[in-house]
């Protein structure tokens, strides 16, 4: 009774005063009443640090960022020497950060493909092995995993004199793994360019296979081929242009090796513990997307005679690719961030190097802050575009 | 097999036109071969030879591994000795140093927390854990109501019971509402398990209100009654102050994780609300809030705000070292909370939206009572998954120099007795953050399958 | 013993919070309060040394003990605060601690830049290395194209950095924020050399499995100064802690301790019994009683007891005073205080 009066009663809609009842007028105030409030309260942020700033004798400015730094740093992928500036300090940092990331994300998801698949594995032990492996460190902190494999890569190594040696060239022992480095001789530029053409000409091939068997249904052999070219051309440049390339070897002097490229243990110690982590959450990706694909799939496969290779290759993957890459991106993410607690074992990455050791020798806080925060959010920004114009590649496209 | 009884069956017979009956032969027993311990074994773990090369691979590997923790960790291990130079004399560097983790055990769970007054704390997640135990009774309804009161009020009541000190008026109020919460709680667990009734209800019942609008009227007054109640005892409680400088070890661990959750919850439905928001200023924003914090690695934030807080705020306001930490914990957690808040609004069905629109529903009452249950229910997972990375990620705390658990493990290497003894309290704090790591993953994928019943197309 | 650099925070901080801060002034704060509210670092042996008990213990902490004495008559009434180096100075200046007592260098830009201002010695370091035996290295000259572990973010990053291009030697540094892995390094042959201040490296030697199979090298690099640091701007404060480290120095080279201070009060050296407060009135005109040193003598004992306490060879950090600069100056060292008059 009271529903039929009220809805049958109900007044027209009234033409004034009812404009705070308009969605719209509405969306704009609250719009308007949110920026104010996040407008003023940057200004009231922004505000008392400048007052407090100059109260304090503090600069915001970057001019600091040509004077000379002063301290060493132990690893350094680009040239550094005490005496540059901060500037190179925050280049040292960014690209040992950048480092860490790519060979990390490279063991990292090899391991992680691997642990997925033992996880789903017919025999008992090797499962359950994957799972408490899987348990135990995705369990515990990352930074006590990295301390404990940076002790654990000390005491199973020997000391520089003891190395454990292979022919000459390849050195491992508690100061790291040392190794032959490379020095480009007249010629190495062009044989740079034969290795990219021959690149560019298989990426061609391969594309232009795909295309073919897409119109025409004409399987090319691809692999094989590619393979060929890649690594058969390029040898072949080098030897003809009389291998424009010297090795400068490792040799022992006095306390430490001199020469070739040393890669030193909390380096080691980083990428392990890295990798090792987050293998563990690229294992249950791996095996949750392998999943994900409907048995079906691979009898419907079998059933139109699909050779067994083939199914996995162009039937099984590419659907599990479409359910791992997502969370695979955002774990390549994540082990870049992780990379920043290499400052508890000393591994000069950004933070440690440029937001820890540089802001306590300058003593500027905000241009070193904003700096490091800004490289992290162009790394992130720019693999969500990536990842964003992925997504939109592999949408299911629904008929 | 013959389901006929004897006397039936001679009647059959006896008559002559019918069929034979017809008596399957006893099946034959299952090849030995795939039967027992044995045939397990052979499919499980020997079934080709690549599978048994890795079975005896793998238990090489394990037998190494158990091999060598077990020497160390117990049958060379000290557990009897007054220093580090103790053990050293006795074992060198083979076995662990148990006794130095034995005693420091208080500050590894509480800190430097006032010894005397370490019954506070006990005493705070003594409650919190009977506020929880009615989360699992299966007589009791309120679940809902128990578990946001729970996460809403447990906080200010258990943070005077952890600081102390003066309280003022307004101070004094907020810890009687907590403790009111707690009250509650337990009435209703205690009347839903035995009468299936909340309390508020009952008891305007035996006062007989009949009407609803009078069972609730009745049932504010009780409320209110509660809240008195409380109000008394918070009178009488008269605890010295502890400065947060001292708070440490597991107990800090926890304050900050659990502030984190509590926070980000709210904040990150919040945010998650606001960048599918069609009005584009609220919803760049949020985006813009979420991307930044989401982007940066937690420890550039506490190094933010630990040395920048001082220079956003007015001269002379003094936000303590837990606070900065705090605060940036808080705003990093809600940050991927949105983002998982999003993930379950995204998982919720148009149609969903379509008919609370349909049902006359606003925007508000379409959120919170047909979208959040059901989305809430499809996060639980992740929320306990973002809850883990968040009570791991305590761990750099440490490194702006907080004395939660990683710190003091490391204080102990330092402490003159037993000076340079690290490996063991590492050990020891790693165990302690697996078994509540691992507990709570435990618990999430319980949860997982128990609510993957039903709504599935 | 970590020595981080000027951070301009703490300059900052220092000017902007002295406002609120002289309002009132410490000594009224701290007798309002009740209490002494004093920062140390993280825990580090014979300095600022953490018990499993929770008690803090150590040369730094007995100045804290001693003030707390001097102005409340009880050595406990002290809030202790160990916050990391990086942010040390802001938390002195915006009034979260009365006293930074913990191995902090007195430099120039520290004391003039930073709004600090440092109230005498207690402790004289300075830099050193430390090698195994079997290395057979004998001086610092010795460790050219070494790898030397050194904590990072302090001065002595900088100070080693120095050391190097001065000599015109290279080194390879394995840094670590934090001196347990440092050292974990170190005896697991990660670098030839560690260096610290060579009180932190005895104390460090001291806890290694064998002890004697590792030497401080000869050579000291730099020079480090370590004391207790106040506000810049309430005078009458940094008195008080002055005075108090002064009088405990003064009282050991007066042969006044802790087991003899009640005998003393009856001394006829004229020296003693002003110290004490028979004589004259240093104490009162400070905002203390006159007696304020026999309280803190009482509580703490003098310069020697503390040093033979927390550092000296009895104990396991093993540091030898005679004929170090912390020995009284009448006995080759240098540690003065000026006159009590």
């Amino acid at each position: 009774m009271a529903i039929v009066e009220s809805s049958s009663l109900r007044p027209a809609p009234a033409q004034a005063g009812s404009w705070l009842n308009n969605a719209k007028v509405r969306a704009v105030l609250y719009q308007i009443l949110t920026l104010a409030i996040v407008v003023g309260g940057i200004w009231y942020l922004v505000s008392n640090t400048i007052t407090n700033m100059s109260q304090r004798g503090m600069s915001a400015g970057f001019e600091f960022l040509g004077v000379s730094a002063g301290f060493n740093i132990s690893f350094t992928l680009i040239p550094y020497r005490e005496g540059d500036s901060y500037l190179r300090v925050f280049q040292v940092g960014l690209a040992n950060t950048l480092l860490v990331a790519a060979i990390g994300i490279l063991f990292a998801t090899i391991m992680g493909l691997f642990m997925g698949l033992a996880r789903l594995s017919n025999n008992w032990v090797i499962r359950n092995l994957a799972r408490w492996y899987i348990e135990i460190l995705r369990n515990t902190p990352l930074l006590l995993q990295i301390i404990a494999w940076y002790f654990g890569v000390f005491t199973l190594l020997p000391n520089p004199r003891m190395s454990l040696a292979w022919s000459d060239l390849f050195y491992l022992n508690n100061r790291g793994f040392y190794f032959p480095g490379p020095v480009p001789e007249p010629g190495f530029g062009l044989f740079l360019i034969v290795l990219a053409a021959t690149v560019a000409g298989a990426i061609a091939y391969g594309v232009w296979a795909r295309r073919l068997r897409e119109r025409t249904g004409r399987i090319l052999p691809v692999l094989w081929p590619v393979l060929g070219i890649v690594i058969a051309a390029p040898v072949l440049a080098f030897l003809l242009l009389g291998s424009p390339l010297a090795w400068n070897k490792p040799v022992l002097q006095g306390f430490n090796f001199r020469g070739g490229v040393n890669v030193p243990p909390a380096f080691c110690a980083l990428i392990i513990a890295l990798s090792v982590y987050t293998s563990c959450f690229i294992a249950e990706i791996v095996r949750a997307g392998i999943e994900s694909v409907s048995h079906g799939q691979t009898e419907a496969a079998r059933a139109l005679g699909v050779k067994p290779s083939r199914t996995m290759a162009s039937i099984i993957l590419p659907q599990a690719l479409r359910v791992i890459i997502p969370p695979l991106i955002s774990q390549y993410l994540n082990l870049t961030k992780n990379s920043s607690l290499a400052i508890a074992i000393g591994f000069p990455d950004l933070v440690s190097v440029w937001m820890n050791t540089s802001l306590n020798q300058s003593g500027r806080a905000i241009p070193i802050v904003a700096m490091t925060m800004g490289f992290y959010c162009a790394v992130s920004l720019f693999v969500s575009l990536v990842m964003n114009q992925y997504n939109r590649r592999v949408l299911l496209k629904e008929r | 097999m013959n389901t006929l009884s004897p006397p039936q069956a001679a009647h059959l017979t006896d008559t002559p036109d019918t069929v034979k009956v017809f008596v399957p032969a006893a099946a034959r027993a299952a090849p030995s071969s795939t039967l027992g311990a044995a045939a397990w074994i052979r499919k499980n773990m020997f079934s080709s030879v690549p599978s048994a090369f890795l079975t005896i691979l793998g238990i090489w590997v394990v037998y190494t591994v158990l091999n060598g923790f077990i020497g160390w960790a117990w049958t060379n291990a000290v557990w009897e000795a007054s220093s580090r130079r103790d053990c050293l004399d006795k074992v060198g560097n083979a076995g662990a140093c148990w006794p130095g983790v034995v005693v420091w055990i208080p500050n590894l769970i509480y800190g430097l927390y006032p010894k005397d007054e370490v019954w506070r704390i006990n005493l705070a997640f003594a409650l919190l854990i009977v506020w929880l135990v009615p989360l699992w009774l299966p007589r009791v309804h309120s679940k809902v109501a128990i578990g946001l009161s729970m996460v809403l009020l447990f906080p200010l009541f258990a943070s005077y019971m952890f600081m102390g000190g003066e309280k003022g008026a307004i101070w004094t109020a907020l810890i009687a509402v907590g403790l009111t919460g707690f009250l509650w709680t337990v009435l209703t667990a205690v009347t839903e398990t035995l009468w299936g009734v909340p309390v508020l209800r009952m008891v305007a019942r035996k006062f007989g209100a009949t009407t609803a609008e009078a069972e609730s009227r009745i049932g504010q007054v009780v409320l209110l009654a509660l809240f008195g109640v409380a109000l008394f005892i918070v009178f009488e409680l008269d605890f010295v102050e502890v400065r947060t400088r001292v708070w440490g070890g597991l107990f800090l661990t926890m304050v900050i994780s659990g502030f984190g959750i509590a926070f980000s919850l709210p904040a990150g439905i919040v945010l998650a609300l606001g960048r599918r928001s069609k009005m584009p200023v609220i919803s760049l924003l949020c985006t813009t809030f979420i991307e930044l914090f989401r982007s940066v690695p937690l420890i550039t934030i506490l190094f933010m705000f630990n040395t920048m807080l001082p220079l956003f705020l007015p001269a002379g306001v003094e936000v303590n070292q837990l606070l900065r930490a705090i605060v940036a914990v808080c705003l990093f957690a809600s940050a991927y909370m949105a983002e998982i808040v999003r993930g379950g609004l995204q998982a919720i069905p148009r149609g969903q939206y379509e008919a609370a629109s349909a049902m006359g529903l606003g925007f508000w009452q379409s959120t919170a009572l047909i979208i959040m249950p059901q989305a809430l229910k499809i996060m639980i997972p992740n929320i306990v998954g973002n809850f883990i990375g968040l009570f791991k990620d305590t761990t750099l705390v440490s490194i702006i120099g907080l004395l939660d658990l990683l710190s003091m493990a490391r204080a102990v290497g330092q402490d003159t007795l037993w000076i340079g003894l690290f490996i063991e309290p590492f050990f020891f704090i790693t165990v302690i953050y697996f078994v509540f790591c691992f507990a709570m993953s435990q618990y999430s994928m319980n949860l997982e399958k128990r609510l993957n019943t039903g709504h599935k197309r | 013993m970590i020595r981080t650099l000027l951070s301009a925070l703490a300059v900052t901080a220092a000017v902007a919070y002295a406002a609120p801060a002289q309002a009132q002034a410490t000594l009224a704060q701290v007798k309002a309060r009740g209490s002494l509210n004093c920062q140390v670092g993280p825990p580090t042996p014979g300095f600022y040394a953490l018990a499993s008990d929770g008690t803090w213990s150590g040369m730094d902490v007995d100045i804290c003990r001693a003030l707390a004495a001097a102005i409340f008559n009880d050595p406990r009434k002290i809030q202790f605060q160990s916050v990391t180096s990086a942010v040390r100075f802001t938390s002195l200046a915006n009034g979260e601690s009365d006293v930074l007592s913990r191995t902090t260098t007195w430099t120039a830009v520290r004391d003039t830049q930073l709004g600090l201002e440092f109230a005498g010695v207690n402790f004289y370091d300075g830099q050193g290395f430390m090698v195994p035996k079997a290395s057979g290295v004998k001086s610092a000259k010795e460790l050219n194209n070494a790898t030397v572990c050194v904590l990072t973010g302090t001065t002595t990053e900088l100070n080693i950095a120095d050391f190097y291009r001065s000599n015109n030697m290279t080194f390879k540094p394995v840094t670590a924020e934090n001196e347990n892995v440092l050292v974990g390094t170190y005896l697991g042959g990660g670098c030839d050399a560690y260096t610290n201040d060579k009180s932190g490296l005895a104390a460090r030697r001291s806890s290694f499995a064998k002890p004697d199979d590792h030497i401080i090298l000869p050579e000291t690099i730099s020079k480090e100064p370590l004391g207790p640091v106040v506000r810049h701007g309430d005078n009458n404060w940094g008195d008080i802690v002055r005075w108090t480290l002064n009088g405990m120095i003064e009282a050991e080279e007066l042969g006044v301790s802790s087991a003899n201070v009640d005998q003393m009060l009856t001394s006829t050296n004229p020296g003693i019994r002003r110290l004490l407060g028979v004589e004259g009135n240093i104490g009162e005109g400070m905002g203390l009683t006159k007696d304020f040193m026999v309280r803190v003598l009482k509580a703490t004992g003098n310069y020697g007891e503390i040093y033979e306490r927390h550092v000296g060879p009895k104990t396991p950090i093993n540091i030898p005073r005679d004929g170090s600069l912390n020995a009284l100056w009448t006995k080759g060292g240098i540690l003065y205080a000026p006159p009590f008059r």
